[in-house]
């Protein structure tokens, strides 16, 4: 999978989790920048990350994300 | 008091430390949010909280490594839960949401997801680099000791001094824990937020519709 044709995803599933139409994902992105982005919400969002693209994240890997750009590097590393 | 021990919790003492995350949750009431938002009785919660405990992932309020308990003739008596914000640049909310997820049955976070909405709106988030006061809880036969006072000051004093540029301690409370609230506010805790929530089904999964964000200024 192409790095955009991720992004395109990933974004569609922030924003269906979050229920914001306009978020913008980036590289830099923390849980601290976005509204709303709690224990729960967070939960949800792994979840649903892991049924869109199939995979399953072990939790060394999910405590040490600290910003989207990690996340995207893991998703692609399980993809791939 | 000088029967007790206090020292830091380890895993062994998870099934306690399971029964203070939910009675803490409960703050007085019946309603334990995490049986309501996840369709779970209280025994599965639990042994859920215990599976999430024995993984002794640090940072979160559901860190083994976050408790200190009070023990007397090799029983645990009591146990209190903070822990130092965002310390290695992850918010908690983050590692306990991964934590959930790794443990929970994706038929409760289905179930969550449904619920989401109408629980977010209590959800305050907590400040980096401050102490956050999480569950705390006395076992009946061991309460009138102040032993949650003594737990409390025992893990200020020992994340203040472990960490030199942390000054603020924080505690969220549900408004219908007035017990609680006195204590901090005795304490010399002051409120500085309200948070209530504009949805009246909220009561159906949290014990109260509103929540207290207190703190105190240490240093």
């Amino acid at each position: 999978m192409e790095r955009t044709e991720l992004i395109d995803k990933l974004t569609t599933i922030f924003r269906a989790t979050f229920d914001e139409e306009s978020l913008v994902i980036s590289d830099e992105l923390t849980a601290n920048d976005v509204d709303n982005w709690d224990s729960l919400t967070h939960m949800i969002l792994i979840s649903e990350i892991e049924k869109g693209f199939d995979i399953k994240f072990r939790l060394k890997e999910l405590n040490k994300m600290k910003n989207v750009g990690a996340l995207i590097e893991i998703i692609t590393s399980k993809i791939d | 008091m000088s029967d007790f021990i206090i020292r830091p919790a380890t895993v062994d003492d998870a099934p306690f430390l399971a029964e203070t995350i939910i009675e803490a949750e409960k703050s007085g009431t019946d309603k334990l949010s995490y049986s309501t938002i996840f369709g779970l009785t209280e025994k599965e919660v639990h042994k859920y909280l215990i599976n999430i405990l024995e993984e002794e992932i640090d940072g979160c309020e559901l860190s083994v490594s976050s408790f200190i308990v009070a023990e007397y003739n090799g029983k645990v008596a009591a146990a209190l839960s903070a822990w130092v914000e965002g310390l290695e640049d992850i918010p908690s909310t983050i590692i306990k949401g991964n934590l959930l997820n790794y443990v929970l049955p994706k038929e409760c976070i289905k179930r969550a997801m449904t619920l989401n909405e109408i629980i977010r709106e209590l959800h305050v988030e907590y400040l980096p680099k401050t102490i956050q006061i999480g569950a705390g809880y006395v076992a009946k036969e061991f309460r009138g000791n102040r032993l949650l006072g003594i737990l409390n000051k025992e893990i200020i004093t020992k994340l203040l001094n472990e960490n030199e540029n942390v000054n603020s301690v924080w505690a969220q409370i549900f408004s219908c824990n007035v017990p609680s609230l006195k204590t901090y506010e005795k304490a010399g805790f002051t409120v500085v937020t309200t948070r209530q929530a504009t949805n009246k089904e909220i009561e159906n999964y949290l014990p109260s519709n509103k929540k207290y964000v207190l703190t105190k200024n240490y240093k």
